[in-house]
């Protein structure tokens, strides 16, 4: 047990030593060693302000999310069973789904302005085309024949989503939402950096402008752990669904 | 194959592709582009103000755009950044990724702070390069090479990995040695592994520089867009925007038109 883990304990203290060293050995404007930025985490902890903004965020970030879903998904059945219009479509998705988003926060900027609304385009925009990508990639590999057979047994339309369109693309949506996940993440805090500064990227641009490094470094690591946690949960719910996969 | 040789007498290929050119598929295809750019140019002069892109601004301000040095300065210097950051990224990656891939020592020691910077969304590092590089190139650089490295890192170790074992042992009972076995063997069958993280890395590589800019304010393709569509020249900001989807793009096909062609030995599984 300690042999085949030994070096990820050791490199996680090696980690964890070197952040404290150099922390400790440069300008504190650049770096601040771990303990302290534990230490600064604490405080902003205890305040509340902490707990507070990233509700803030998670706010944000769901309900972008949640709209990208409740939209991309059945987008991308109806599309599945519009032969003609899904042909036709494709390729734009497939253009929106390789733009960089990013470009387009100074539009929403300009546009919309700061408040709450234009935050939860920016994390929609993000989190929408790999769902609605995904779900079409899908949708397209459903056999002809499956949806013919279906007909044949005079399958309902209601029967043949439920039985052949829905548990043959839910894996491919699943994808989708891992990589959602994934962008999502980005465009909240891109939102936050770029639009009004709220939530825990506001928090993180407050501190950076007040030169409190041990904050920066703080919220950083706080959004990095969050990241790490919402990978893994996509990547449980792609493998859940990816059985399913013929 | 002897079939589709007899097929392909000049006439019937020549009509062929005619018919492929109106395809119904195609015709599908150009109806629908066309729809959605009617669609947003009533859209806007219905109840947009007039400052925001629509199509017929855009293609106006494509010819004026084009010609403009300001803009042409801008995109070379994204360009060359994001290029710069790449080759940074791809050397790199490509020796932690073999590292990564071909020692388990090595696997255990850094594949969980490799997984977690790549899950750690990208833009978050921008307060921490400015602080530490100014709001300078500087800056910009290396939030490319932190936006596209982890993809190489994780594909070139998937792709180390992957070098079947009989190879090895030929290898081996060959007396090859470590380093040849490495450049001989390891490296070609990464080869395809690498350039699907290169694929990945080129995009998020060019994201990375987008915001850097915007964060930065330093000049650039992203600075130049930020800057017009603050002075309401939404069109002309747009066809920056044009111009960074036609650069994912073009990547996207010199990468899968390599492979296809450099390595064509090489079939993916996705596409059985």
């Amino acid at each position: 047990m300690m042999k085949r883990h030994g070096p990820f304990w050791l490199s996680l203290i090696v980690g964890i030593a070197l952040w404290e060293i150099v922390g400790r050995s440069v300008s504190p404007a650049f770096m601040v060693p771990l303990s302290e930025t534990l230490g600064r985490l604490w405080e902003l902890g205890r305040s509340g302000e902490l707990w507070a903004q990233f509700l803030n965020s998670a706010l944000l970030f769901s309900t972008g999310f949640l709209i990208a879903l409740a939209v991309g998904m059945p987008a991308g059945l109806l599309l599945a069973r519009m032969r003609i219009i899904r042909i036709g479509l494709e390729p734009y998705i497939m253009l929106l789904y390789a733009t960089p988003m990013v470009a387009l926060i100074p539009f929403i900027l300009s546009l919309m302005g700061f408040g709450f609304a234009p935050k939860v385009l920016v994390v929609f925009l993000f989190a929408v085309f790999p769902i609605l990508y995904n779900t079409v990639e899908g949708a397209r590999s459903i056999k002809p024949e499956l949806i013919e057979v279906a007909r044949s047994f005079r399958s309902s339309e209601w029967a043949l989503w439920r039985e052949v369109m829905l548990p043959y693309t839910l894996p491919f949506t699943m994808t989708g939402v891992r990589q959602a996940i994934g962008r999502g993440l980005v465009g909240m805090v891109a939102a936050e950096f770029f639009l009004s500064a709220t939530g825990l990227g506001g928090l993180i641009m407050t501190a950076s402008q007040n030169f409190d490094t041990g904050a920066v470094f703080g919220i950083i690591l706080i959004i990095g752990l969050i990241g790490v946690a919402l990978t893994r949960a996509g990547q449980a719910i792609e493998n859940r669904f990816a059985r399913w996969r013929v | 194959m002897s079939t589709p040789v007899v097929r392909m007498s000049p006439p019937a290929t020549f009509a062929a592709r005619a018919g492929r050119a109106l395809s119904p598929a195609t015709q599908a295809r150009l109806i629908t582009g066309i729809a959605i750019l009617v669609v947003w140019e009533l859209v806007v002069r219905a109840f947009a103000p007039p400052y925001v892109a629509k199509p017929t601004g855009v293609i106006l301000a494509i010819p004026k755009v084009i010609v403009d040095p300001d803009f042409l300065t801008a995109t070379g210097i994204t360009l060359m950044a994001v290029a710069e950051g790449l080759l940074i990224a791809i050397v790199l990656g490509a020796v932690i990724g073999l590292l990564i891939g071909r020692s388990i020592v090595a696997d255990r020691m850094l594949r969980h702070y490799v997984n977690a910077f790549n899950a750690v969304p990208m833009v978050i590092v921008l307060p921490l390069v400015s602080l530490w590089f100014g709001y300078t190139g500087n800056a910009r650089l290396a939030t490319i090479v932190f936006a596209a490295i982890f993809a190489i890192i994780l594909n070139v170790a998937d792709g180390a990995r992957s070098v079947s074992r009989e190879y090895l042992e030929v290898a081996r009972s060959f007396r090859s040695g470590r380093a040849r076995m490495l450049i001989e063997v390891v490296l070609p069958a990464a080869t395809p592994y690498f350039l699907a993280g290169l694929r990945l890395a080129a995009g998020r590589a060019l994201i990375g520089a987008v915001v850097a800019e915007f964060f930065t304010a330093i000049g650039g393709l992203g600075y130049y867009i930020l800057y017009t569509s603050r002075t309401y020249r939404h069109d002309e900001a747009f066809v920056g925007v044009l111009l960074l989807a036609a650069f994912g793009l073009a990547f996207e096909l010199l990468v899968n038109t390599g492979t296809q062609r450099f390595l064509p030995w090489y079939r993916r599984d996705e596409k059985a």
